[in-house]
């Protein structure tokens, strides 16, 4: 009974908000092809503890976006697809990838057996 | 003799194409570099957070542990050591609690944020890859635009995950996008790969399909200060509880139903 309800203090400096992000704030007259920046026109709007949601409505954002990349990239004569013939180092190595495929193997037999 | 002329001429030549690229603004590049580092105490999960980000970010430099966490003040001098303008610091508390500072150095701001829900790349679960310091797109939905706060960090994010062109490990491709989303006042991470074809049907139309690659957090901002690593409080969120203050909550709940069987 004795705890006294703390009031946090809210701060929200608008003005100076603004003003730093205008000091920090990149050269507007930079091509989008330095950035990759690109905005989502909806907001998400979903439950957030329900995962499968959740997970869909970020999905669609990075497909609009992925969309919208492309066809700038287009305009722009950005090379944008990786050719079929080029091979570098991934960001996860083969091994890795192999062990993700035994697993996603493993889960369908076991599914399989259950049936 | 000639040829000591011409070359001269083919230079003039040069000079004046600079100047016009010059003038078209063709060389304004986005120049960027982040310090990537953490504090002592980082548990094995925090630690694995912090290498995907550095294989995804091929602009990032690493640097070792920051010994004193009262030190922050260290930390834009360690940036200017190693050439960076921007600064990621993983700061870990009590083995449990991980912190994210989002900086630009020298001269701020810095956003301080609480990382949750982390899931690393190494996790089996998440089947995408890409290239190793491909460019990844940026998408930002629009929740960002709607407070000052959301603005600025969109800003700061902008320049701190964004991989640019002269990077030199960057490669010239696109084939994956990171996506930060405002939900519950939270900002969420997530990182697919872009592939161009339907590997249930390879032969059709090209159609993009993503799949995610990982690592995923929830970032819960709690502070923005006006300066890199310290200075005056230009924003504070009145929502977030600390992590201690909920486990404390958690326990005392638990105490009281102890109590209330015991009486």
């Amino acid at each position: 009974e004795d705890a006294v309800p703390r009031q946090k203090v809210e701060i929200d400096n608008k003005v100076v908000l603004e003003q730093i992000r205008e000091t920090i704030k990149l050269d507007p007259s930079l091509p989008w092809t330095e950035t990759l920046v690109l905005s989502y026109p909806h907001t998400i709007d979903v439950d957030v503890d329900d995962d499968l949601k959740r997970e869909l409505a970020f999905y669609k954002q990075a497909l609009h976006s992925a969309n919208e990349a492309r066809a700038r990239a287009a305009k722009l004569n950005f090379p944008f697809t990786r050719p079929s013939d080029y091979f570098a180092e991934m960001i996860k190595s083969d091994a890795h990838m192999e062990r993700i495929r035994v697993r996603l193997l493993d889960e369908s037999a076991g599914i399989k057996k259950s049936e | 003799k000639g040829k000591g002329k011409r070359r001269a001429d083919e230079m003039e030549v040069d000079e004046e194409a600079v100047g016009i690229v010059g003038l078209s603004e063709k060389k304004k590049k986005n120049k960027q570099r982040v310090l990537l580092l953490s504090s002592r105490g980082v548990t094995q999960r925090m630690r694995h957070l912090m290498m995907d980000l550095e294989a995804l970010l091929p602009h990032v430099k690493k640097d070792s542990k920051l010994d004193s966490k009262s030190q922050l003040h260290l930390l834009p001098e360690l940036a200017d050591l190693n050439n960076c303008n921007n600064a990621l610091y993983f700061e870990a508390r009590r083995h449990e609690d991980l912190y994210l500072w989002a900086a630009k150095t020298p001269n701020g701001p810095s956003i301080k944020m609480h990382v949750q829900n982390v899931h690393t790349m190494d996790e089996l679960k998440l089947t995408g890859n890409c290239l190793k310091g491909s460019r990844g797109l940026l998408s930002f939905d629009k929740s960002f635009e709607d407070t000052e706060w959301g603005r600025l960090t969109k800003e700061v994010f902008t320049q701190i995950f964004g991989v640019p062109s002269t990077s030199r490990r960057a490669k010239p491709f696109i084939d994956h996008i990171l996506t930060f989303s405002i939900v519950d006042s939270k900002i969420w991470f997530r990182n697919f790969q872009i592939m161009e074809k339907d590997p249930v049907q390879p032969n059709g139309p090209p159609q993009t399909t993503l799949v995610e690659i990982g690592p995923r957090f929830v970032l819960t901002p709690i502070r923005i200060f006006e300066g890199a690593f310290g200075g005056a409080t230009v924003f504070s969120n009145p929502e977030f509880v600390t992590p201690a203050a909920t486990r404390q909550l958690a326990k005392r709940a638990k105490g009281m139903k102890y109590n209330s069987r015991k009486d």
